[in-house]
């Protein structure tokens, strides 16, 4: 019992050492992931406000087109998505696919891989990675 | 053995040889007999311009519904067809008695009547001095404004320094492509000149063109899907992952890979439920601009709509957008707006949008359908436009 109670604190510390040292990297990247998803969950709802938080500065002229993107067909979802950073963290790349309904019709998009900016200390999303 | 059996018979039996011979005669007699007879067609139908309406039509005092209606024709009477519009699908008749007095004389749609199959349209005149639309007839001023705009027009020589500039930039002048919503992306619009087969009837004139551009539809275009907005198709995420670059919009995408002469595009069904007429005309400007810089003519068009759909008045100014662009930038702008006003539910299918389709696969002109299906009169629109900038820019 006593022995227990000398290792339980241990673990403790180790725990949260290790949250400490890897967690900061990876709550970096899940950010960056974070904000491809939010830009893409926003599109497909013609959300422009966040959609205008989201998007880098090159790219502000697009914001109607980027709002507007599925006014015309019905039931769009995100299906699997999975965003990753990928080195360097200037590109996400993601699985899955929206889907769409325009008149009984199922068409589909696949996603694919996006570039990231920094800017004022925000990241934003910045078109398809080339 | 049997030859010599025969030779035999015969020199035993000359009656017999009489006799044969005498058949011989006959039967070659009867066989030039009736093949004169068959290359003389009846009297009466001598004249491949007499044509019978098959319904009860009304005459039109010009080549649209915008003006007057002079009388109306029971089916099956004879008139006889003396001249046509710039396209064929409306046509100067006339009813004479026997005596020669002309009962009536004004304009129907070719497709209300049974034609003789051997009616070329490319063997009769074209009349350009009445004008396609009758403006006193309208009552609201912007309804006239888009009566009035041609529903053929001219090729500028804007288009010409476009066209040379495409070829120098490496375009193809046998290959066009189509760009658009639904509309646009309809497998039986324009698509169907890719078979090779049809049946063009009285408009014998545009098989050339049919043949000309018809293998470049073989692979379907990027930027013609369902759903499409004039927004989309400049963004990226619309493009064909497999085929298109990243960060390229469906329209870069289709210019690059068909390098396209001239680009038959069809937007507004969805816009117009969409947005406004003046993120419409942002929208429209930038597509013909981009299509102008890669040396591509856009081909416009307007799109129908029913007056009694509540869209009707936003789809006036939409298309009055087209008109004005058109103008500006000297591109060519099919109406056919005007031209389906004449159509049962103005060309629609129920839903207000789409074009009515014929059923037919292929490019079928032989049974009037452009009078009756929003698709059939679409394709010999687009089809007569692409004949006339063939043939004024001498693409081959």
């Amino acid at each position: 019992m006593s022995r227990l109670l000398w290792v339980l604190p241990v673990l403790l510390v180790v725990a949260a050492c290790a949250t400490d040292a890897g967690g900061n990297t990876q709550s970096g990247d899940e950010r960056v992931a974070r904000v491809v998803e939010d830009y893409l969950q926003a599109k497909i709802t013609g959300d422009a406000d966040t959609l205008r938080g989201l998007l880098c500065s090159e790219m502000e002229a697009s914001l109607n087109r980027e709002a507007n993107a599925f006014a015309s067909v019905t039931g769009v979802e995100i299906e699997d998505m999975a965003c990753r950073v990928n080195e360097g963290q200037s590109t996400v790349t993601c699985t899955g696919q929206i889907v769409a309904d325009y008149g009984g019709e199922a068409t589909t998009f696949p996603l694919t891989s996006y570039r990231v900016v920094q800017e004022d200390g925000e990241w934003k999303w910045c078109g398809e990675a080339g | 053995m049997q030859y010599h059996y025969a030779r035999m018979t015969d020199e035993a039996n000359p009656e017999s040889v009489m006799s044969r011979s005498l058949t011989a005669l006959i039967l070659t007699l009867l066989f030039f007999l009736t093949h004169l007879t068959a290359a003389q067609p009846p009297e009466q139908a001598t004249d491949p311009s007499i044509a019978t309406p098959y319904q009860a039509v009304f005459v039109f005092a010009g080549p649209s519904d915008s003006h007057r209606e002079l009388t109306s024709l029971p089916a099956g009477v004879e008139v006889k067809i003396i001249e046509r519009n710039k396209i064929g699908n409306w046509v100067r008749i006339q009813q004479t008695r026997e005596d020669g007095r002309v009962l009536a004389d004004g304009w129907v749609l070719s497709g209300y009547l049974t034609l003789d199959e051997r009616l070329r349209f490319s063997e009769i005149p074209i009349n350009t001095e009445v004008p396609e639309t009758d403006r006193i007839k309208q009552r609201y001023l912007t309804v006239a404004e888009l009566y009035e705009v041609p529903v053929i027009p001219e090729v500028s020589e804007a288009m010409r320094a476009v066209y040379v500039r495409g070829q120098w930039l490496g375009n193809l002048s046998d290959v066009i492509t189509k760009v658009g919503d639904s509309v646009a992306a309809n497998e039986q619009y324009l698509t169907p000149m890719r078979l090779g087969n049809y049946e063009l009837g009285a408009y014998d004139y545009l098989a050339e063109t049919i043949d000309f551009f018809g293998p470049s539809l073989v692979q379907d275009s990027v930027a013609a899907r369902v759903g499409m907005t004039t927004y989309v198709v400049f963004d990226p995420l619309w493009a064909d992952k497999e085929i298109c670059r990243p960060n390229e919009s469906p329209l870069g995408c289709e210019y690059r890979l068909k390098k396209p002469s001239i680009a038959v595009i069809f937007f507004g069904g969805n816009d117009v439920r969409h947005m406004t007429d003046a993120d419409f005309d942002l929208q429209i400007r930038q597509l013909v601009e981009e299509s102008l810089a890669a040396g591509v003519i856009p081909v416009l068009s307007t799109f129908s709509s029913d007056p009694d759909a509540p869209l009707w008045w936003q789809s006036i100014n939409f298309n009055l957008r087209l008109r004005d662009i058109a103008a500006e930038y000297e591109v060519p702008l099919i109406n056919l707006w005007a031209a389906t006003r004449i159509l049962p539910a103005y060309g629609l299918e129920q839903d207000r949008v789409h074009m009515k389709n014929s059923g037919w696969n292929y490019i079928k002109f032989t049974k009037g359908n452009e009078a009756f299906y929003g698709t059939t009169l679409q394709n010999l629109l687009a089809i007569r436009m692409l004949d006339e900038l063939r043939r004024v820019l001498e693409m081959g």
